[in-house]
């Protein structure tokens, strides 16, 4: 399951005193992990709009009328306000386009960067935990199943086993987050004092030194561990630390540095030696101290590793893997079972679900057994969750129900239309020409929800036979070592605590990698008393505070100069590499685009019009309108006139017929006022949107600042190659 | 581009904000002048002055020190600086203090005059030059019809003069259309406030020159009568330019006009502004942070780094030769459509404590190729110039 988030056939409007805005109109895109999707498009396109539906932000007055978002084995559009806080700014976090009003004016930075941090760092203890606990619980029932069905006395070794993995993993957890904690803070120490020590030989201190100084002289108290630096130092580092903070005071106001800078560089060689030191095998350690009576062996840290490693090895860990293993084998072959006995069970449902008319009763019954099967075929100790299982029952569900409220409504709707038919056809009898026509009755298609219901059963049960076809060529070892690593991250996420102090340090770290001067200072600021660059980049730290798994990036540096949105769209580009986070990235400028995105999905009037990798977009570009972007924005070389694209969007209350684009399109056909271009397929990766691409289409060339631009970009590169 | 006249001159331009103790230097020391019919780009990163210098050469903030001249006429000039030459006159005891200070108390005396009364001094010369264009127009007139029709014109001419700045030829556009237009107030009244201000009150002659204006900036007649918010940004836009042009005025201060724009709707007004600097033959001070917008808009390009002006140059040799690091690492930065590019552009960072030494030395701005600035000290200078003798 590579694939992230899905959006499926996704269609939103918006109710308004004037009528129905159709905002988004049957788009559709997959995010995979890892990688950066880019909507470009004009205000009013509905890139917002699709991306406030994702983290169900939207306004009071949208209607969602069809589509699925799916993220995480769960339907974005049909989850409650409950799970969805869950989801909110821990699993997928937004930038804000305008950073005026996503701060609250008068909560000051700091708070507002730390809130986020505490809040979710409680629920996601809360959350490790239970997750921990379940799955736990799951392996053990599932290890006593596999292996000793009937033997009591191996089934007691067994649960005696899991308690015991229980146990020593959060030693482990606990030992390693501390040893992190001082390898961490000398790290920063050694960092810190090169810049500071930098700054100082050239005489120059501001405002901020002073805490700097004393941030270092934290650190290196907290860098104090027995296998970073050694304890044996403590007191010389300690009267150290003390010294520093005198000095620098005694220094600042002569400006002589030379004691200062000595201290400091001392401080700097105690936590080079602590950072290159090698680090022991914390996993095993925490087995030796929890279950050995002896105390630790004094040996070099290879050594000590290996004797640790041997140790649990015999003692615990090979029979507990072995047993998992079995356990993992036992679950998905029973699951494979159960699967191969719902495709039959959905098959015959199929026939229920054909008939002229459908039976309520006939078809809740069907919907419940369908929902039991399908939850019995969820492996419980697969790790990632199998989507289309999950929202197999809800959306049957929602099927189901949409089809029998629409038969009561349609009656209704068509009594309404017959009786303003009938009045219409009064005042014509009496010879007036009315200044209105009589709508058509908002019928629902019965037939097309029979369609959908069959689609989601054919598309589960296709998903089914490949999984069973694949079954063979799984490597359970592997997963074994998968699942252990699972337990452990969530152990870790238990004892991970953010106290206040923790998160006030996170957050000045983030406002430093964010790029604010000073941010000793300025954590204690009201957000009016920052530039506007600067409190974007504020927005930017608090949507990163949370460590979220995708992040919807909404014009996040339309307001900001060059120099500072390189640094974010850079800063971004790294969080996305380093925490292999997937990116929707919405901006109406294509520079930022070329620099960001994977792929790009030109959008207008709620339409997708081209969709493709970047290098399809920027050379390849079929779409009039992504043509006419490309060539209405000067870049350094373009001397000419710029083609702005001539008047404005179309009213989105009355969609137009055809093409939306026509009316502005220099291009435009016949055919475009009259019928919506399909998406025709250029190339594996790259669609577009237009009837140019039709076969019987007149060849069109693209406009002259396009192709001169491509021409330009294709000599640079050959000169810089040279 | 040198030959011709010189409309504003800036001078040691400094402004500085007080919070408390604290006193921020949002301006510092910017000296440039701007000729007649040329647009000057001024760029550089949020926060650096650039929207300050624009707002206090038009007189929204009392400026602390320089002077601003704008067609040969001092319209703002501030203080700070005479007050500081005192101070240190009287720390270095140099010889003939007392004259000294009299001579810098009576430079203050003068700046404060200009500061406050350059306007009316604007029009009375404009009511002087009536008079003696009317008094003999009215004393040749023989027929007492004829008469009074050119006494009531001379009046209202004069009423109109009296009410008229010389600031006024200066005008500005906003960067956020939504927040620099009154939202309880039709396009007409928003157009013709200026025109209301300076004495007009002719009802058909406004509505002329409103539907003139909107008609000029691509909006028709009938968005006259309508509210801003019936009008999308673009839109928005032009009425913005449309209040400032309709004042007639010869320069135009442009702050960040396009940033808060769609790309297509950027190119609409961008292609505006320049349609009417070739027909008015308008002065503009662009003033963005968008270089490549910079680059097509503008003749000559000035690169501000908190508060300091470091370099300034024809926008083409600014882009083709940039001298100051600063200038490159901004130039390093821009964001091109071109995507194999893109991944391997690698950014300059800039450091100023690590670029310069400035312990001794102090920088300014010196001139190293005709009409290239740059602020260096002395040994920067002599690297540069070895630098350009190697090129050239």
């Amino acid at each position: 399951m590579n694939e992230k988030l899905q959006v499926r056939n996704l269609r939103i409007s918006f109710r308004t005193s004037n009528g129905k805005v159709q905002a988004v109109r049957d788009i559709s895109f997959d995010l995979s992990k890892g990688e950066t999707l880019a909507i470009v498009g004009e205000s009013g396109s509905g890139k917002s709009v699709t991306s406030k539906a994702i983290l169900g932000i939207l306004a009071g007055n949208s209607i969602v009328e069809s589509g699925e978002i799916i993220y995480d084995g769960k339907d974005l559009l049909k989850i409650s306000e409950e799970d969805f806080h869950k989801i909110r700014g821990d699993k997928i976090a937004m930038i804000f386009q305008d950073p005026m009003s996503s701060l609250n004016p008068i909560v000051r930075i700091g708070r507002q960067l730390t809130e986020a941090m505490l809040l979710k760092g409680k629920a996601r203890q809360r959350e490790c935990r239970a997750t921990f606990n379940g799955y736990l619980k799951n392996l053990n029932r599932a290890m006593v199943n596999a292996v000793a069905k009937n033997d009591s006395a191996r089934a007691a070794e067994i649960n005696e086993n899991c308690r015991k993995f229980d146990k020593f993993e959060f030693k482990h957890i606990e030992l390693e987050s501390a040893y992190k904690k001082s390898f961490e803070a000398a790290g920063e120490t050694v960092d810190d004092i090169e810049k500071i020590a930098f700054e100082l030989e050239k005489k120059s201190v501001s405002k901020g030194s002073t805490d700097r100084i004393n941030d270092i002289a934290k650190q290196s108290v907290d860098s104090i561990n027995e296998y970073v630096v050694s304890p044996e130092n403590k007191a010389e580092v300690y009267a150290l630390a003390r010294s520093l903070r005198s000095e620098f005071a005694k220094a600042k106001k002569t400006l002589n540095f030379d004691e200062t800078l000595r201290i400091l560089y001392k401080l700097r060689d105690f936590a080079k030696e602590g950072v290159a030191k090698k680090a022991p095998n914390f996993f095993c350690m925490g087995y030796y101290l929890t279950f050995s009576d002896k105390p630790l062996p004094d040996m070099p840290v290879d050594e000590l590793n290996k004797f640790l490693h041997d140790y649990i090895d015999r003692d615990f860990m090979l029979a507990f893997i072995g047993d998992a293993e079995k356990a993992l084998e036992y679950s998905s072959g029973k699951c494979c079972e159960n699967m191969r006995s719902t495709i039959e069970k959905l098959n015959d449902a199929r026939k229920v679900f054909t008939r002229e008319n459908l039976d309520s009763k006939e078809c809740h019954a069907v919907y419940k057994e369908l929902a039991a099967a399908v939850k019995s075929c969820i492996d419980v100790l697969s790790i990632s969750k199998d989507s289309l299982s999950f929202t197999f029952a809800p959306s049957l569900k929602s099927q189901i129900d949409n089809y029998f409220h629409a038969i009561g409504a349609n009656v209704k709707a068509q009594r309404v239309h017959d009786r303003d038919q009938r009045k219409f056809d009064r005042i014509v009898a009496r010879g007036k020409k009315p200044d209105w026509e009589v709508a058509d009755a908002a019928i629902t298609d019965l037939e097309l929800i029979k369609e959908n219901i069959l689609t989601i059963i054919t598309r589960l049960v296709d998903h089914y036979d490949e999984i069973l076809a694949n079954y063979s060529e799984r490597n359970f070892a592997d997963e074994t070592v998968a699942v252990i690593d699972y337990l452990k991250e969530n152990a870790s996420g238990v004892v991970d605590k953010v106290t206040r102090r923790v998160a006030k340090h996170r957050a000045i770290k983030l406002m430093d990698e964010v790029g604010i001067a000073e941010p000793h200072k300025r954590y204690r600021q009201y957000p009016f008393e920052f530039s506007g660059g600067m409190r974007q980049r504020i927005v930017i730290a608090i949507a990163l505070a949370a460590n979220p798994d995708i992040l919807i990036c909404d014009e996040p540096t339309t307001a900001l100069d060059v120099t500072i949105q390189a640094q974010i769209l850079e800063l971004i580009n790294n969080l996305k590499e380093e925490r292999n986070l997937s990116v929707i990235f919405i901006t109406h400028d294509l520079g930022v685009v070329a620099n960001m995105a994977d792929r790009v999905a030109v959008m207008y009037a709620g339409k997708i019009v081209e969709y493709g990798t970047s290098e399809d977009i920027f050379y390849h570009a079929a779409h009039p309108y992504t043509w006419a972007l490309l060539s209405s924005m000067p870049d350094l070389d373009t001397d000419e006139k710029l083609e702005a694209i001539p008047g404005t969007p179309p009213n989105m209350i009355y969609p137009p017929k055809g093409d939306a684009f026509a009316p502005r399109n220099r291009y435009a056909m016949q055919i475009d006022f009259e019928r919506q271009p399909p998406m025709f397929k250029i190339s594996d990766t790259h669609f577009a949107a237009t009837w140019l691409l039709h076969p019987d289409a007149p060849k069109v060339d693209p406009p002259k600042a396009v192709v001169d631009r491509i021409r330009r970009m294709n000599e640079r590169r050959a000169n810089k190659d040279e | 581009m040198s030959d011709r006249e010189t409309l504003l001159k800036v001078e040691h331009l400094c402004q500085y904000f007080r919070a408390g103790n604290f006193v921020t230097k949002a301006v510092d020391d910017v000296s440039f002048d701007i000729k007649k019919g040329e647009v000057f780009g001024l760029v550089g990163e949020s926060g650096c002055g650039k929207t300050t210098t624009g707002r206090s050469i038009i007189k929204l903030y009392n400026i602390t020190s320089g002077n601003v001249i704008f067609k040969g006429v001092r319209i703002a000039a501030g203080i700070q600086s005479y007050k500081d030459n005192i101070k240190k006159a009287k720390e270095e005891k140099i010889p003939n203090l007392s004259e000294y200070i009299a001579e810098q108390k009576k430079l203050i005396k003068e700046a404060k005059y200009d500061q406050k009364n350059c306007d009316k001094e604007y029009s009375k010369k404009r009511v002087a030059e009536l008079k003696e264009k009317y008094e003999p127009l009215i004393a040749k007139a023989s027929d007492p019809a004829e008469k009074d029709k050119l006494t009531k014109e001379y009046k209202e001419e004069v009423y109109k003069a009296r009410r008229t700045k010389l600031v006024t030829q200066i005008q500005m556009i906003f960067q956020d259309p939504i927040a620099s237009l009154d939202p309880r107030m039709t396009v007409r009244e928003i157009i013709a406030e200026g025109l209301i201000i300076q004495g007009e009150r002719n009802k058909n002659v406004i509505d002329q020159k409103v539907y003139e204006m909107l008609e000029l900036v691509g909006l028709v007649p009938e968005h006259a009568s309508r509210y801003p918010h019936e009008f999308s940004g673009g839109q928005r836009q032009r009425i913005g330019v449309a209040r400032s042009i309709i004042m007639n005025p010869e320069l135009i201060i442009a702050d960040e006009p396009v940033s808060a724009l769609d790309v297509s709707v950027q190119a609409q007004v961008i292609n505006l502004l320049n349609d009417l600097r070739d027909r008015f033959g308008l002065t503009i001070l662009f003033i963005a942070h968008d270089l490549s917008v910079v680059k097509y808009f503008s003749d000559r390009i000035g690169v501000m780094y908190y508060g300091k002006l470091v370099e300034l140059a024809d926008s083409d040799e600014l882009f083709a030769h940039p001298l100051h690091p600063y200038t490159r690492s901004l130039l390093s930065a821009i964001p091109l459509p071109d995507p194999i590019y893109e991944k391997a552009r690698k950014r300059i960072v800039y450091n100023p404590l690590a670029e310069h030494d400035y312990s001794v030395d102090k920088p300014s701005l010196r001139e190293v190729s005709p009409g290239h600035f740059v602020q260096c000290n002395d040994a920067e200078y002599e690297k540069i110039m070895q630098e350009l003798g190697g090129n050239h």
